[in-house]
């Protein structure tokens, strides 16, 4: 098992190594600079812009780039904004608390109530139950999520009136109520969207289970229906379902750019399209890399968790 | 004699033709999303002939109309436009789009997978590995990045949803191929002395067919969806041609006053996902070699 | 094929279970068109996304805000996050100036009339008291004894002296040196002295200090590098109010400073709060959860709705930026002034601004705002003629060809037009400006890009055919225009300016000249008055209004005063107050 582990660490340092030559090569080359912002700027010379470029280091030769940002990465230098000249790392650090807040409680709302719907709908497969929960669910995968993000807002928000109409907390502070109220509007409409994946996930994976011999054998020994759902089914079905949260395990760190947009919410997701927007490279990559790092981790922790589950799984099998 | 061994050897693979049909036909909401998708498809390939007016024609006067009046079946936008021409001219693009977008998924990740599968070796590590330094992306990103590179038009954001949701397609795709090529029906048509080529089109094609087919439909559903989200960037189609993704964005900084506008983009959206993700749905109920009739 | 054989790899896994990773919020990412850059200046660059003029509940303050901070604090809303808090090094004009007004102080400021009032200097020098010397290149400046930092530290001439050396050290990256280049020498004769000897004749000096805060020279004399100074988030000024805290992403703090030289604030606090949709940060503003909707202000089609609201002021504040068309002299197309001349009178410049923008921009003939005093009020319009328009194109030999677009010498009339994308404002303007060229037989297309691409080399490198942007003069409220119309300022022909239509015109340059040198208003407004006759009979870009910002303001802030001469109406915090 730890030789399995290690050696997936090994190839997961790969993959990052890939995945950041290929975003930085990408970054680099797509048009536009950093630079639009001062070309906005009256005052700004185009002799200033290319003092600025040469401070930035961006007149030097890609590779060479390449080479200084990833050595300093490796010696934990994450580089400087190119707006505002703070350490990246600080600037990436401060918004992650808000994105868990945000991912962790849709995440954990929609797990459960994800779950348990996809169990009734296999329980009671073809009945009404199944038929409008799948449709629904369906639905709401198909919705762009920012329509259904600003309907909400201008229901409960501005029509209503219940619900402030974005952002964290209200300025000055504001205590557990206060919080509580700005979290529930971008939370539901985020949970929302999981709660459809998972129900329809665990349906799957559970009807797949109903039928299978050790269920009808556990049915056949007289136990009760749920003892038989739970302690059988749900453990059985717990594979697929480890491995879809291992996937989503990234969410929690990317954030979910929409809703984070529409609901201004300061948290990662918001801090990547801002970036992007003003071509702030350093900061660019500094999140694909902290992304990569935990798809590349949630990966390998579905893959231990379910061989760990199911021994049947033999790790390392191609 | 071969012959007749490799015919017999074909009907052992799973779920003739019309098998698969009535098992298609008896979901329901796979059928409604038939239809559906045959109504917005016609709407839309006829849109020349069947629209009321030119999808360009500014008419100040008329902006905002509601539905149902100045003689407009859905009501003019915020130049005074025909709702109800635009949709249609929309309809073509995104459908489009979305359609495009999906053959590149398949041409690509079939490539990948099957090149990766069948050749074995470091080509398929290389390959494996590429895809999985593409599925790290978080998802978004790569897509933004692409989308950076290009001036949008309908073949290159086709272009960039293609390469950025291909990677799913070529891991089924290297699955199935590894997979069969050790199954045993394959080995007693190589027995049989069946030539590599007729192996590959009469054997494994088919039974790599149904993910993909699954696979192709959901990722149609998820490409115009994903158009909606870039023309929301920015990067999508731009004016003065209309997608039901440049319509929607526009629409929500009109929404107070004239909601209507909002409304339909939004519709016809969620009406084309939630189609093609029942037939996608539908069809691997039907196509599912597991299921017991 | 069983399943025990397929690799179980976590992702592969799922795929065979046909779960769709990438239908979880993915797509959803919207780059910020909302108002990330100051695209014309940043003037109506942001997309609105949420309607929301539903009746106010009239409960007063909504649950965005917390009650005892109410008291005495004021909320600012702007659609743009400030993020770095250094006045020589920020690049984000506008919410990062209006940092810069409430936490430093320049020599001087610019009240909303034009006049210069003392601020940091004792007075205003002139030729009259003896600052400014008879050539016009020597400046004393006295300051203020009684003006201390943040910190306690008294604040002297070292501290000017010690902005002037950062500002002009060729390592540091400065957003601009506000003319400041034209200076030859300095020095602080005393504590509250300074002297400074100009290279050349140079009027907007004035404006050159108006524009440049002062930097405490005993906090950052002794840093290693002022780029990435932690100075740079934690600032600490001369100004009305001190810096408190941050909320990354949220909003600023503010408490106000009891030492401020020009009297202590009457506000207990002050917020700048960040919310990057403008429909968003309208809600807040109707619901009083932010008293001033300033920076892009209150997008023009909620303007009339905006004015019915109760509780609150709707202001429109003149601003600096002119929209124009910009027309690349250099492509084949606009080669001839007549074919721009043409062009112009076939846009309707009334319905641009009436129907795109509600009627509230004024138009102007010229890069300057008809309310500015040196506009030349004797211009005339050519006015809106197709048919004018058609013939001068015919007489100049762009014949209608038979692909119905006008062609001259194998050069069709056809050209694209660019802008910030998704810019909803100018998305319409440029729809409309394609149909009326469409009935002249001109084909222009639509090319849109993101605001980081097409304000790159794109536009500085001159590769646009032309341009729909807004802009302001360098050194507004002056008049001076030299950097966009000097031949010698093309940076695609190796230039350092910002002649991006690539104009070149020897009396212009010569006026230009000519301008700086003079001082005197009445004799400066005659050149500048040919100066603007010129450009509108050569139109190398085409003028077809003034911004207008529509500012909102609760009735319970009084004393706030909008300013056209700044990018941001913060100027005077320290005379704002709440009942």
């Amino acid at each position: 098992m730890t030789r399995y582990v290690l050696s997936r660490l090994g190839q997961s340092l790969l993959l990052l190594v890939g995945v950041s030559i290929i975003g930085f090569g990408l970054m680099h080359l797509a048009p536009g600079g950093p630079f639009a912002i001062y070309t906005l700027n009256p005052t700004v010379t185009a002799q200033d812009i290319e003092r600025v470029k040469h401070q930035f280091g961006l007149d030097q030769p890609v590779y060479v780039q390449y080479a200084k940002w990833a050595f300093g990465l490796a010696t934990g230098q994450w580089g400087y904004s190119f707006f505002g000249g703070r350490p990246v790392s600080s600037i990436v650090l401060e918004r992650l608390p808000a994105t868990f807040e945000l991912m962790g409680s849709s995440l954990a709302l929609a797990l459960i109530i994800g779950v348990a719907i996809g169990v009734i709908a296999a329980v009671r497969r073809n009945s009404w139950i199944d038929y409008t929960t799948t449709t629904a669910a369906m639905i709401a995968l198909s919705l762009p999520t920012f329509w259904f993000g600003l309907l909400a807002i201008y229901l409960f928000a501005q029509t209503l009136g219940w619900l402030p109409a974005g952002g964290i907390a209200s300025t000055g502070g504001g205590g557990l109520m206060d919080r509580l109220q700005h979290l529930l509007l971008p939370m539901l409409v985020l949970a929302f969207v999981i709660v459809a994946q998972w129900s329809r996930y665990t349906r799957s994976a559970m009807l797949d289970i109903l039928d299978q011999d050790f269920m009808r054998t556990a049915r056949a020994k007289g136990l009760r229906p749920a003892r038989v759902l739970v302690g059988y089914g749900l453990r059985a079905a717990l594979v697929p379902l480890v491995t879809l949260a291992g996937l989503q395990l990234p969410l929690l760190v990317g954030g979910a750019l929409v809703t984070e947009t529409v609901f201004s919410w300061p948290g990662m997701g918001l801090l990547f399209v801002n970036a992007l927007g003003t071509r702030d490279y350093p900061v660019l990559m500094a999140i694909l890399m902290v992304g990569a790092l935990v798809v590349v981790l949630g990966n390998l922790l579905a893959d231990i968790l379910a061989a760990l589950i199911d021994p049947r799984i033999k790790l390392g099998h191609v | 004699m071969s012959d007749v061994l490799l015919a017999e050897i074909a009907t052992v693979a799973p779920s003739g033709r019309a098998h698969v049909l009535r098992r298609f036909l008896r979901h329901r909401l796979a059928l409604l999303g038939v239809i559906v998708i045959a109504f917005l498809g016609f709407v839309a390939a006829s849109a020349p002939w069947l629209a009321p007016y030119d999808p360009d024609e500014i008419a100040i006067a008329q902006r905002y109309s509601p539905p149902l009046s100045e003689g407009r079946l859905l009501g003019a936008d915020d130049l005074g436009r025909d709702v109800e021409t635009r949709l249609m001219y929309a309809g073509r693009i995104s459908l489009s789009v979305g359609i495009s977008a999906m053959l590149v998924t398949l041409v690509v990740g079939f490539a990948v997978g099957a090149f990766a599968a069948y050749l074995g070796g470091w080509i398929d590590t290389l390959l494996m590995r590429l895809t999985d330094v593409m599925l790290c992306f978080p998802s978004v990103f790569l897509l933004l990045f692409v989308a950076a590179f290009v001036t949008p038009s309908l073949s290159t954001i086709a272009l960039m949803i293609g390469l950025t949701c291909w990677m799913e397609i070529a891991r089924i795709v290297h699955a199935q191929i590894l997979a069969l090529k050790s199954a045993d029906f394959i080995a007693a048509a190589r027995m049989a002395g069946a030539p590599a080529w007729r192996i590959v089109l009469r054997q494994i094609l088919p039974n790599t067919l149904a993910p993909i087919l699954v696979a192709a439909t959901l990722n149609t559903a998820n490409a115009i969806l994903l158009e909606s989200y870039i023309s929301f960037l920015g990067y999508g189609i731009q004016p003065p041609q209309a997608s039901w993704g440049n319509m929607l964005t526009n629409a929500q900084s009109d929404f107070q006053v004239d909601p209507w506008l909002a409304v339909f983009p939004g519709l016809a959206i969620t009406l084309a996902v939630a189609s093609f993700n029942f037939i996608g749905d539908g069809l691997r109920d039907a196509l599912d070699p597991r299921v017991r009739d | 094929m069983t399943r025990n054989d397929k690799p179980i790899d976590a992702q592969e896994r799922l795929d065979d279970e046909g779960a769709s990773r990438s239908l979880v919020e993915s797509p959803a990412d919207r780059m910020s068109r909302r108002g990330f850059m100051r695209g014309s200046g940043g003037l109506g660059l942001s997309l609105p996304l949420l309607g929301g003029l539903a009746p106010s509940l009239g409960l007063g303050l909504s649950p965005g805000r917390a009650q005892a901070a109410t008291a005495g604090q004021c909320v600012l809303g702007v659609t743009q996050e400030a993020v770095n808090f250094n006045p020589l090094l920020y690049v984000n004009t506008g919410v990062e100036t209006s940092v810069e007004f409430i936490v430093f102080d320049a020599l001087w400021k610019l009240d909303p009339e034009g006049k210069f009032l003392p601020n940091l200097a004792a007075e205003i020098p002139s030729q009259e008291n003896g600052g400014i010397s008879k050539d016009g290149r020597g400046w004393t400046i006295k300051l203020r004894p009684d003006v201390v930092w943040h910190d306690g530290s008294p604040f002297t001439s070292a501290d000017v002296v010690f902005t002037l050396d950062t500002l002009l050290n060729p390592k540091v990256t400065v957003r601009s040196r506000n003319g400041h280049e034209h200076v030859e020498s300095y020095n602080a004769a005393d504590d509250h002295t300074i002297h400074i000897k100009l290279k050349d004749d140079f009027a907007p000096y004035l404006v050159s200090w108006q524009k440049t805060s002062i930097i405490p020279k005993h906090i950052l004399a002794s840093v290693p590098d002022i780029n990435t100074a932690p100075f740079n988030t934690q600032p600490v000024g001369t100004g009305p109010f001190k810096f408190k805290s941050r909320v990354a992403g949220s909003y600023i703090e503010f408490e106000p400073n009891p030492k401020y030289h020009g009297g202590a604030p009457k506000l207990s606090s002050l917020v700048q709060k960040y919310v990057p949709d403008q429909q968003t940060l309208f809600a807040q503003f109707q619901t009083g959860e932010v008293d001033i909707f300033d920076t892009q202000g209150i997008p023009p089609l909620l303007y009339a709705k905006a004015k019915t609201l109760p509780g609150s002021k709707i202001e429109l504040s003149a601003s600096p930026f002119v929209e124009f068309i910009y027309f690349n002299c250099g492509k084949p197309q606009f080669a001839d002034k007549r074919v721009r001349q043409a062009l112009y009178m076939a846009i309707d410049k009334k319905t641009w601004i009436d129907a795109v923008y509600y009627g509230v921009p004024t138009p102007t003939l010229s890069y300057l705002s008809p309310r500015h005093w040196a506009y030349n009020k004797n211009l005339k319009d050519p006015g809106y003629s197709p048919q004018k328009a058609g013939a001068l194109l015919d007489e100049v030999g762009w014949k209608v060809g038979a692909d119905g677009v006008r062609a001259k010498d194998g050069v069709r009339l056809a050209f694209t037009m660019s802008t910030t994308a998704g810019n909803k404002s100018r998305e319409q303007a440029q729809q409309v400006v394609q149909q009326q060229l469409k009935k002249i037989n001109v084909e222009m297309t639509i090319k849109n890009m993101p605001a980081s691409v097409v304000w790159g080399d794109y536009t500085v490198k001159s590769q646009f055919d032309t341009l729909m942007v807004g802009w302001d003069p360098l050194l507004y409220p002056d008049p001076d225009y030299t950097d966009r119309i000097h031949s010698k300022l093309i940076p695609a022909k190796g230039g350092t300016g910002s002649n991006y239509v690539q104009y070149e015109n020897p009396e212009i340059d010569a006026l230009c000249a000519k301008g700086v040198s003079t001082v005197g208003q009445a004799q400066r407004m005659v050149i500048y008055d040919r100066i603007q006759e010129i450009l509108l009979e050569d139109l190398p870009f085409a003028p077809i209004f003034a911004y207008q910002v529509i500012i909102g303001v609760k009735d319970r802030m009084h004393g706030y005063r909008v300013n056209p001469y700044t990018p941001i109406n913060s100027w005077n915090t320290n005379e704002w107050s709440v009942s």
